[in-house]
């Protein structure tokens, strides 16, 4: 957490939930004619009553896998789209009621669609941003400048949109979002999508922006390196459900520690060997790897070296990203069988 | 509003083709199938007059009807605004400190003004060279009117593109629509022409300033008081137009899910 996090409400919610209205697509023509007149609509929960807080200046990473309801979250908090239930206010406002004094002090930059307008060079998106923000058009004109040098995207700026490579783009809609100076900042997925360079730019302005600016942010990624650089506080979210919130640190000291160890054998054995804690090893193998919680290494280890001499050996950590893999595969497996998530 | 003006302009010059295919090529074919009708129907019958006015005053009122209903039609906008709810393009303004009908307004009138002082020098070089009545002075009134008429006219789109969030596909209500309208407005034939009870009817809607009105006003076929009507009629309509449009566009936003993201 941010040494100078303030302990001001920017963000809550009690009970929010939002469930999407859809209908059964009918097989076959007799049906679908049927399926004309009545329609056998299906509620699909896609964030359950979630209650949280969030305070001014944090950094907050969601994470989740697809359809985990991260973009349903940040569409709910900027107003974008109305609750199922619940309250929320965001500023002290409640965000469905779009209210300017509102909208003028948040910002959220989808990433898997364009907000700017596709026909016109940013440039001149931006004037019109301005004009929509009530912003003194000079004033606007420098920011843009300001944010284009620090994106490397100067450039571009009198480009029309529809010309522009993806990861150019991204960074003009990245400007788009922070040209009003938003205290609450809702990002889904900023670096979409991008190649590693412009991922680690995009990643980098980011950082720099929000340590001078402080922002509150809400960040979804499926990168994990945006979210453990940027984030400082860790909400993992799973079918709706907030499963996981506290700092990234405590998360990956939370879960077990878990290390890789990759060996090759001299002698591969002559046929299937079934070792401790079921570590499987077929015929004729000579390269082997297995993730496992820090302490069986040594077990695992020794059954090996009497198996064969080995050599090549390593012995790894296991990375934010694994550690966040395998956390959702176990709450997958949870589910499947029927617990509820543990929190 | 008039950043938004700016980007309708901006937007169309982009798009040359379409605009030019609205400020010229439509009104022009319109007005060359009207002329002929009218040309064919005082020949065919070898009146001289029909309901009191001359040749030269239908002829005018073709030449103008084409060019007024060019104004007070929305083909464009309305399916721009149709599709941006259907697709999520919509997303972007909702974000944003302004609201979807002042967005699209904003845009609708800045291409409209612009493409009316675009093209109005055309039926005006029209009525001077074949000497058709015109009384000129009266064009600021009858433009006047015509873009009051608009906001009912995009009233109505919002109430239409609203059902973008129940519906999908739905453009063809525009056009069924546009073509309803196209017999209520007087593009056809001057509305007094029609029998009663329709022609006190068709008069007294508020579509009848979509062209009938400011035609016969201009063309020296109605006096002042069909002006004044004529806003009287609309602000009522607009009235209705709002309460619909407005209930629409909220059970819209209640359900909508934000497309595409
Ligand atoms: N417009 C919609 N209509 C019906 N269901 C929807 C709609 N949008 C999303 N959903 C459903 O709601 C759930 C949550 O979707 P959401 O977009 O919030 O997921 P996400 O966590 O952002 O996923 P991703 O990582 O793929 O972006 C999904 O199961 C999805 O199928
Ligand atoms: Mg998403």
């Amino acid at each position: 957490m941010h040494p100078d996090v303030t302990r001001e409400v920017t963000i809550e919610t009690t009970g929010l939930s939002r469930s999407y209205e859809t209908y059964k697509k009918p097989e076959g023509l007799l049906k679908s004619i049927e399926g004309f007149w009545k329609r056998e609509t299906i509620q699909k929960v896609a964030v359950h009553p979630t209650t949280l807080t969030v305070y001014r200046g944090q950094i907050v990473g969601l994470v989740g896998s697809n359809g985990a309801g991260k973009t349903t979250l940040l569409k709910l908090l900027s107003g974008l789209i109305y609750p199922s239930a619940g309250t929320t206010k965001v500023l002290g406002y409640d965000p469905h009621e779009r209210r300017p004094e509102f909208l003028r002090r948040v910002s959220i930059l989808l990433g898997q669609k364009a907000q700017l307008w596709w026909d016109l060079a940013p440039a001149d998106s931006y004037e019109l941003l301005a004009k929509i923000y009530e912003i003194d058009s000079a004033v606007a004109r420098s920011r843009v400048r300001e944010l284009a040098d620090l994106l490397a995207c100067t450039e571009q700026l009198h480009v029309q949109l529809r010309r522009l490579s993806l990861g150019e783009r991204m960074k003009m809609e990245i400007i788009g979002a922070l040209l009003h100076r938003p205290e609450v900042l809702f990002l889904d997925e900023p670096t979409i999508g991008l190649d590693i360079i412009a991922q680690t730019k995009i990643r980098e302005f980011l950082g720099e922006y929000v340590k001078v600016e402080r922002p509150t942010v809400i960040l979804t990624s499926h990168y994990m390196d945006d979210i453990s650089l940027l984030a400082d506080r860790l909400m993992l979210i799973s079918h709706g459900k907030i499963v996981y919130d506290g700092t990234v640190e405590a998360f990956t000291a939370k879960s077990e520690l878990r290390q890789t160890l990759s060996l090759k054998l001299v002698h591969p054995p002559m046929q299937d060997v079934t070792l401790r804690h079921d570590f499987k090893i077929s015929a004729g193998t000579r390269s082997v790897r297995f993730e496992m919680p820090a302490q069986w290494i040594a077990d695992v280890l020794g059954e090996l070296m009497a198996l064969s001499p080995v050599y090549d050996i390593k012995i790894e950590e296991v990375e934010f990203e694994d550690v966040i893999r395998s956390f959702m595969e176990q709450d997958a497996r949870l589910r499947a069988a029927g617990h509820s998530p543990t929190a | 509003m008039l950043g938004c003006a700016r980007l309708a302009i901006l937007q169309q010059l982009e798009y040359r083709f379409n605009l030019i295919a609205d400020t010229v090529i439509q009104p022009v074919i319109v007005g060359l199938v009207e002329l002929t009708l009218w040309a064919a129907f005082f020949h065919s019958t070898g009146n001289q007059t029909l309901n009191g006015f001359s040749r030269e005053y239908y002829l005018s009122y073709a030449v103008w009807a084409a060019f007024v209903s060019r104004i007070s039609t929305s083909w464009m906008y309305e399916s721009m605004m149709i599709e941006d709810i259907e697709n999520g393009t919509v997303n972007s303004i909702l974000v944003r400190p302004i609201s979807f009908y002042e967005y699209y307004l904003g845009q609708f009138f800045g291409y409209k003004v612009f493409t009316t002082l675009l093209s109005l020098g055309a039926p005006v070089a029209v009525c001077l060279f074949a000497d058709l009545p015109l009384v000129i002075s009266r064009l600021p009134l009858t433009l006047g009117l015509v873009f009051f008429y608009l906001l009912l006219v995009h009233t109505m789109s919002v109430a239409i593109a609203s059902l973008g969030f129940f519906f999908s596909r739905i453009h063809h209500i525009t056009v069924a629509k546009n073509i309803t309208l196209w017999m209520l407005t007087g593009e056809l034939f001057p509305l007094d022409l029609a029998p009663e009870p329709f022609r006190s009817i068709l008069i007294a809607l508020p579509f009848s300033s979509a062209v009938y009105r400011p035609v016969g006003y201009l063309t020296g076929r109605l006096e002042l008081n069909t002006i004044t009507e004529g806003f009287l009629s609309i602000s009522l309509g607009l009235l209705v137009a709002t309460v619909v449009a407005t209930a629409l566009w909220n059970a819209g936003r209640r359900r909508y899910s934000g497309t595409g993201a």
